[in-house]
Order: C-alpha cells, then structure tokens, then sequence
C-alpha cells in the first residue's frame, strides 16, 4: 500500500506505521514516484491490519512543479484499457466544445465544469474497476469513474494526466481526483465535487489510472475467502 | 546423409523417450504431443552465416538501445522517429518498468529472432522474440543423438559444432549475475516448454525451480533447497511471462510468481532474464521500425531487410493496403504462435468487408506485408520419399558482454503442404540447422 509523502502542496510529519504480525516491511519508490509500503506475513494468520497516522499540513501551493526530465510525462498521455474511449466517450468529447480553448489548464478546468451535466454521483452503480466507457454509459458512478472519465476527455485532448488517489476532509473512505499537467505544472481537479483541490486533499499515491494505485493489493497461500475494509478520518487540528 | 535417414526413426523414438515435447492449449485442454524431427538438415553456408551474424548481432544491439531508451529517456519518441502511440498505449509497454535500469543495462538477454529465405535466396527477418524465446533445446538434443547415431557426419560435411549453447547462455547469466546462484525459474510442468526448461538447467548448471522454493527477503532473493538452507540468488533465467512474474507488480491473481521479486529487480539486486517490459519491443507494429532504430542508434544501415511491410497507421499506407489486400497478408499486432495471421485472399467477401470495417476502426491494432514466397525445404514424407514444405528459422542471439549469434538454430516447418504458418504452436516439425565451417 501507498503512503502520504512531503509534495510542493503538502509536508507530513509525525507518520505512524503499525503492520500487525508483519516480520519486516520495505519501503521503495514505485515508477510513478509514490512511497510504497510492502512486506509479508508468513505465519498462519486470519486477520491483518495496517495502521497510518500522521499529520499532514495541506494546501501549501495549489500546484507542484514538474521537476521530471522533460518528457518523461508522456506515457501519461496514453489511454489505458480503463480510460481508452469508446463511441460515446468519442462522441461526447468532438461535441463538448474543448477544442477552442487554448491552455491545457483552461480545457481540463472545462471539462470539470461541464461533466456534472451529464454524470452524477451514485455510489453502487459500478463495479470496482469500471472501464471510463461503461460508467459513462451509465451516466453516474463515484469518485473513481468520474476521475476515469475526465482523464479519457483530457488524454483525448493529448494533456498528460493522472489519477490521484488520497483522502478529504470528513470523508469515510479514501477518494480519488485528477492531477492534469499544464504548462509545466500539476494542477488537481476534483470531478466528482467539481472543484479544484485546495487545502482540504491529502495527496496518496497517483498512477495511469486507478488499477497502478489501488489502496491495497497482495496475495496468499491457502483456501478461505477474504475481506477487506478500509476506514479514513481527517480531523483539522487548527 | 543416407545414415541419417536410416536413423530418423530411431531418433524419433528417441526423442519421444526422453520427453522431447511441445504442450499445446487447445480450447482450455492441456495437450502434449510430440515435436516431429526430420533427418534432413537445413544447410547454411559459411559465407551466409558471416552475412546472418553480422545482421542479427545488429538488430539485437539496436533493439536493446531501444529498450534501454524508451524505458529511461525516450529521446526515438521525442526525436519523430516512432509514434507515441506505438509505445506507450502497447500492451507491452509496462508502466512498472519505467526508470528501471537492469544489470549492465541489458533488456534482451536471449533473443530469439525468427527469419525465412525466399525463392530468390534473400533472407527477410519476420518477427523478433525478445521475452522468452523458446526452442534452443530441441536442435540441441536433436543433435546430440545425431552425433551418437553417425558421428563421422559431422565432420565430414565441416559442420560447426553447435554444443556450446549451454556454454552460451551460461556466460549470459554469470555476466549480468549480482551475486549468487543462477536460477531457471519454470511455471511447471504443464508449460509448453518444460523440457526445455529442465534440459538447459541440466546442461547449465542453473537450478530449475517453479518459484515455490524462492523467496523474496529485504528485497534480496533467495533459494531454499531441500536441507532448508538458503543461497542469494544472482540471476533468474525465468521461463514466464511478465504478467505472472509478480503478483504484487502485474497480474495480482498469479500463483506461479515471486511476490516481490520486481522489487529486488528494481533495486539492481536480481538478474532477470530477459527483462521485464521486452514485450514493447517485439510487437508487431514496432517490428516495422526496427530498421530506423538501427539508423537510429547505430547509425547503420540495417544489413537484414524486414518483409516489405505496411502499417495502415499511415493514410497512404491504409490506401495501399485497401487497394491491394488480397495480395497480403494481415496481422493483429498483440497475438503471437501464429494466430490472428489472416491471407488477404482467403476471405469471402462477407468475412473481407468485416474485417476492412475493422481494420478501418482500429488502424493501429493491424499491420500488413506482402506475401513472402518461401525457399521450400524437403522433408521425408512417411513413405521415405522427398517432399517440399515451407519452412523458416529462429536464430537464438544471445547478448551477454558482447552480442554473439549460436551457430545453429531452429528450423521449424510445417507439415500441411498449404500452410506458411510454421510455429510449433500449430503442429509443425523441426529439422536440424548446419552452419557449415567453410
């Protein structure tokens, strides 16, 4: 799993890591930069947990400086097998009117604006790793779909973008948004609240789309079913 | 020769005993059946040897500077030379592996490089297998019955001995090794090539392991034998695919992976061979832009011609195409083992103006190449008698300090009198290759 780490928007200090029965976990960087946190478990066990804590101080810049070698962005222009359009995504997007505007950031900031128009937040419409295509079919969906829908409209308009996955304000579960490279700068755009991430975001992890950046994934040896849940709380200290 | 053909039977049998075997998956079923030998070699003369050489040992050093850019600073993409969108939308392009450096800067360790000889004695490259090539081994073997059977044969006729593969591929892992044992990791027996796999741990000294006795640990590998102890592991000749290498990286439902073996890998503290991400070089639409690469990179002309090949990317390639499709032959990008290879000509009009709707939707996906007439080979038909069929070869290069080509190769051919499809996938046999000393 991903951890929260230090950005041009956000620093985290004081972060706790407590992994029940885990004998030793790494800790490495992954190709889209992000702090990953692995290890195994090799006694017999029916339950493990992760706990992260920490503080994070957020909205210290609303952007963060592209600082990779120039070019290194491009594979994030690629549609992947979630966010390659179909005929009513490419359909959507030759009569959305994007065309004309000029910025990168303008374009994605339109794209926000106009997609609670034709899609709207339903949670359990949609399967956990809905293609943008399908879930735009259905017209509703949560915060992944929208975030997959709005980086087909932006890879369309060949604007490098990511998913983002992190945590808000007050929310229960973790939430996903949508960081588009413009001019030299990542810019965060909330699809699902249609506004731009402020303050309120905590930045985890960021990915081609939402399979690079699950919460948690792993494997294990033996029979039995398994069930995961996660819980988030964001509390403002001042 | 005559000796040879009197010992083909023999040597099938032979072959058979010691489980020379090609696993094939047909509709979900597992099944086993024998790889045919056929007692007449391909002949390769010294002179088209030296040409061959020269020509593989180029393209393979091309395709590595490919790998080693697209994966770091993908300056052939920057510079226009290949489109974006043959790179980093591809199925084998892996995300993961981006920024990852492997030891000495390596990427295709063992390639297997598929050519044929036309009527006119030219050779034309047909695809290059830079993930895990199969079939060294039954050349191999196929020969080391030979010699016991007609040893004079051999020298005889100035045939250069091929033995050394083991030897080969053994300097292949020792190069890139980081430090303890080298390892050939299988996904088991019911893998297509598990002989191979046992036949070359056997002729390299490397361990054959299904991964079950492997671990990962503070992300340094380790092989467990059956006393229990543990030895690092320097080099993994590992025998499946990317996808299942990892469960914790790609495929997340493998069981036949290492969890965290990429994580040792990334770190530089495992050898894998051959990397993972290869797939982005060996697919079929970059296949057309090998030759650039080698001007590219090298800044040489490409010495081996590819088949004369279209890419309906391209408009005015697209026009070509539509304009002459009965004349070619079509093929999806992302199969391999000779599927989804369509004979323009072959089509009835329904099944023709399906497939162009397709073609027209997905441009990409496709690419199409004239019909290459194949040099015949004679095989012995059941009667004992001569008879020609298609035929092609897979040279295995093998890239340790310096790129070096095995003297020999798989002659693969088919059996149906019709079928230019040659791969073992699809039933074919295979014959011994001599490259001749002089």
């Amino acid at each position: 799993m991903f951890l929260p780490q230090d950005t041009q928007r956000q620093t985290i200090t004081d972060l706790s890591i407590d992994v029940d029965s885990c004998e030793k976990f790494m800790i490495t960087d992954d190709s889209f930069k992000n702090k990953k946190l692995y290890g195994k478990i090799t006694e017999p066990h029916s339950t493990f947990a992760v706990r992260i804590s920490g503080t994070a101080e957020a909205g210290l810049d609303i952007f963060e400086e592209y600082t990779d070698y120039p070019f290194g962005a491009i594979l994030l222009k690629a549609q992947t097998d979630l966010t390659k359009p179909g005929e009513k995504l490419l359909q959507y997007h030759k009569e959305l009117g994007v065309h004309g505007l000029e910025s990168a950031y303008d374009k994605a900031l339109y794209i926000m604006r106009t997609l609670p128009d034709v899609f709207s937040y339903n949670p359990g419409s949609t399967e956990i790793h809905e293609t943008a295509e399908n879930a735009f079919t259905l017209g509703k969906g949560v915060c992944q779909d929208y975030a997959h829908i709005m980086l087909s409209l932006l890879r369309m308009e060949h604007i490098p973008a990511r998913y983002v996955v992190g945590m808000m304000l007050g929310e229960g579960s973790s939430h996903a948004w949508v960081e588009a490279l413009c001019n030299g700068y990542w810019y965060g755009f909330d699809p699902t609240n249609n506004k731009l991430v402020n303050d309120e975001y905590i930045r985890v992890s960021c990915g081609r789309d939402s399979s690079d950046c699950s919460i948690i994934r792993g494997s294990f040896y033996g029979y039995g079913v398994q069930k995961q849940s996660e819980s988030v709380t964001v509390e403002e200290i001042n | 020769m005559d000796e040879l053909i009197r010992n083909s039977e023999t040597i099938n049998r032979l072959l058979a005993r010691y489980g020379v075997k090609f696993g094939i998956y047909k509709n979900g079923e597992f099944k086993e059946q024998l790889f045919p030998f056929d007692p007449i070699p391909r002949v390769i003369k010294h002179d088209e040897f030296i040409y061959l050489e020269k020509g593989l040992k180029q393209r393979v050093d091309a395709l590595n500077c490919f790998l080693s850019d697209i994966y770091g600073r993908k300056q052939i993409v920057k510079d226009g030379i290949i489109p974006e969108e043959f790179i980093f939308s591809a199925k084998g392009f892996l995300a993961p592996c981006d920024g990852v450096a492997p030891p000495k800067n390596i990427y295709s360790h063992i390639s297997g490089i598929d050519l044929v000889q036309s009527k006119d004695d030219s050779w034309y490259i047909l695809e290059d297998n830079l993930r895990v090539p199969s079939g060294a081994s039954y050349p191999m073997i196929a020969r080391e019955l030979q010699r016991r059977s007609a040893p004079d044969v051999f020298s005889d006729n100035s045939v250069v001995d091929n033995r050394n593969y083991a030897e080969l591929l053994k300097e292949v892992m020792d190069n890139v090794n980081t430090g303890g044992i080298n390892v050939i990791l299988s996904p088991g027996r019911y893998n297509a090539a598990f002989f191979e796999h046992s036949y070359l741990a056997e002729q390299t000294g490397a361990v054959l392991t299904t991964g079950k006795d492997i671990v990962c640990e503070g992300d340094n590998l380790y092989y467990i034998d059956y006393n229990g102890r543990k030895q690092r592991v320097g080099a993994v000749y590992r025998r499946i695919s990317d996808e299942y290498l990892d469960p914790m990286t790609f495929y997340e439902e493998s069981v036949i992976g290492i969890p965290h073996i990429f994580e040792a890998y990334r770190k530089g503290n495992v050898a894998l061979l051959n990397a993972p991400g290869n797939g982005v070089a060996d697919d079929k639409g970059i296949y057309y832009f090998v030759p650039k690469m080698i001007k590219y990179y090298l800044g040489e002309d490409a010495i081996l011609m590819n088949a004369p090949t279209y890419l309906p990317y391209y408009e005015e390639d697209m026009n070509y195409v539509l304009s002459h499709f009965d004349d070619l032959v079509i093929k999806d990008v992302a199969e391999a083992g000779g599927y989804g290879v369509v004979f323009g000509n072959s089509l009835t009009a329904e099944k023709k103006a399906d497939f162009i709707a397709l073609l027209k939707s997905q441009p990409r996906r496709f690419i199409a190449q004239e019909v290459i007439d194949f040099y015949d080979l004679d095989i012995l038909d059941e009667n004992g008698g001569l008879v020609a069929r298609k035929a092609d070869l897979r040279a295995f290069v093998l890239t340790g300090s310096t790129t070096k080509v095995w003297p020999s190769g798989l002659t693969r051919f088919s059996r149906n009198p019709d079928s230019f499809i040659v791969n073992s996938s699809q039933g074919g046999g295979f014959k011994d290759t001599w490259v001749l000393s002089r």
